[in-house]
């Protein structure tokens, strides 16, 4: 079959690579209709996350038809359309009946690289390096999906395939950090990051009753989309300062809520910004946090951060004092997609959540290299490029 | 020596070396990097009581030690004790005499093995998986060092 892989630093090929088997009696094989780039996927092009090994198949937001099933598979069934969430959980052990997906105990064969980064593994993720299990990706024709009926869920009839999709992951995520930051009606929400996932916390943050919901970037196109599709408010930070404009808007408060949708590449203006590229280059930090900083400083006392952005290892300059001093409560999390997946569905199924507008893009796989190239120069308003194998 | 050989002898010392690296990142104390329960001398480290806690009722464990630990046969204790809050039971081993680091790596991915067999009823695998063409170059060969050894290593 074709795949999309990873064959160095910034560079995707397209190769012929061997279709995937069924390993486990839980394992379904799914036929990729549709699968997206995510932002997450460029720290691992820009080789800030070094467990990629060349050829690796890229790829953990998407959506196709089963086409296999292994013999201890109940629920999913072949013919069946589905959408399957990135992170990949057992649903047995004490944390995925907890509903935390993404910590699952028996999702990532390779616990010992993040248990000597991180203390403790979280669960495994498709295409998303050795750390987290080295599983093949979803940029490819065929896929092997782990615990088939506990990731994988039948899409809707009414949904398409282009909304089901970004249910994988995107909104899934953005969700996860709404509710999870515990938005409640009457809240102001601030969403630092307007692209995918940030544009859906925001949608859910509404859904969830939020009263304001404020979404901060730079890009022109991105705040166009928010207001557009979300129908959220939006601060362009290349214009105004954030800090003084959220104050204005909440009363001198703060937002009540605060969401990093941005993770360890944050672009900043000034000096911040500058400091956190020469740190991160020297390799004296290995991320750069700004979008937390500045969240963990706007948020009113008391208030609560989610930090949905993928974030490696270790930062500098991280406001302790004021994230203790005033009572912050702070998560964070990789998606635990399977937890907010069917309600997820509901709500695109009635049409309450619309994804089409986030894929800008959509190519064949073989234009995977362009479509990535794209994607990461932000070039011709790209918000996502979707590959069709 | 051409340079493809040079490469490849680098790519199998590298390969080597993944592991190796893994292996002492467990020992590794840096602030806001890694951690490890394995920073005591051979010794102690050999005599600590490994666990994990397994979703399950605990006297299903004790009357059936799961294969991969039993395994070890006498050369190890094993305990079975209740875990806290509903979290099942907490599944501990240890051996009875000196062993060596890569025995230990043993008893780490039985442990792992023991909870998944009682929790989901078979071991996740991930090989073999599709991949494209793979470089024959220093850095890979260290990560697929290190992804060897991962299932060995880490905080147990």
């Amino acid at each position: 079959m074709r795949a999309a892989t990873w064959t160095g630093v910034n560079e995707v090929s397209v190769e012929t690579v061997p279709d995937p088997t069924l390993l486990n009696d839980h394992d379904i094989i799914v036929k990729v209709r549709k699968t997206t780039s995510c932002g997450s996927d460029l720290h691992l092009l820009g080789g800030y996350i070094p467990f990629m090994r060349a050829g690796d198949v890229l790829g953990h937001e998407f959506m196709g038809d089963v086409v296999e099933v292994g013999r201890a598979v109940r629920e999913r069934k072949v013919g069946d359309r589905v959408v399957v969430n990135s992170f990949i959980a057992c649903g047995t052990c004490w944390y995925c009946k907890q509903e935390l997906y993404s910590l699952c105990d028996n999702g990532n064969p390779n616990p010992g690289i993040t248990e000597g980064l991180w203390g403790q593994s979280p669960g495994g993720c498709f295409g998303y390096s050795h750390a987290l299990g080295g599983f093949a990706g979803s940029h490819a024709e065929y896929i092997r999906v782990p615990y088939g009926d506990v990731g994988a869920f039948v899409v809707p009839e009414e949904v398409s395939d282009l909304r089901a999709l970004f249910a994988s992951d995107a909104v899934s995520t953005g969700w996860m950090g709404a509710e999870l930051a515990g938005t409640k009606p009457g809240d102001t929400v601030a969403v630092w990051g307007a692209g995918g996932v940030g544009q859906m916390a925001a949608r859910a943050a509404m859904l969830l009753g939020a009263e304001r919901v404020l979404v901060i970037d730079r890009l022109p196109e991105r705040l166009a989309q928010v207001r557009e599709h979300v129908g959220a408010e939006v601060i362009d930070y290349s214009t105004t300062d954030v800090m003084a404009e959220l104050r204005e808007l909440t009363g001198g408060r703060g937002p009540d809520v605060c969401i990093e949708a941005v993770g360890m590449e944050a672009h900043s203006p000034g000096v911040h910004g500058t400091y956190d590229q020469v740190k991160q280059q020297l390799r004296l930090q290995t991320d750069r946090p700004s979008a937390v900083r500045e969240a963990i400083m706007a948020c009113r006392k008391g208030g609560s951060l989610f930090v949905l952005g993928v974030f490696a290892a270790a930062v500098d300059k991280f406001p302790i004092g004021a994230m203790m001093n005033k009572g912050l409560t702070v998560r964070g999390a990789q998606v635990h997609g399977q937890r907010f997946t069917p309600r997820i569905l509901e709500h695109m199924a009635r049409g309450e959540l619309t994804t089409e507008h986030l894929a800008t893009h959509v190519m064949p796989l073989e234009q995977a290299p362009r479509g990535y190239q794209m994607f990461k120069d932000k070039e011709d308003g790209c918000v996502r490029a979707v590959f069709e194998p | 020596m051409p340079l493809p050989k040079i490469v490849t002898r680098a790519a199998g010392l590298a390969g080597g070396a993944g592991g190796k690296a893994l292996q002492q990142l467990q020992h590794l104390r840096l602030p806001g990097f890694g951690q490890s329960s394995v920073t005591d001398d051979p010794r102690t480290a050999a005599r600590r009581w490994r666990a994990v806690s397994v979703l399950t009722d605990p006297e299903q464990l004790r009357t059936a030690i799961p294969v991969p630990l039993a395994a070890f046969g006498d050369r190890l204790d094993v305990r079975v004790t209740p875990a806290p809050g509903d979290r099942g039971a907490e599944l501990a081993a240890r051996f009875r005499g000196p062993v060596t680091e890569d025995e230990i790596g043993d008893l780490r991915a039985a442990l792992r093995e023991s909870k998944a067999l009682v929790e989901v009823g078979e071991v996740l695998r991930v090989d073999p998986q599709p991949h494209g063409h793979r470089k024959a170059t220093p850095q890979g060969a260290a990560i697929e060092g290190m992804a060897e050894r991962a299932p060995r290593e880490g905080v147990l």
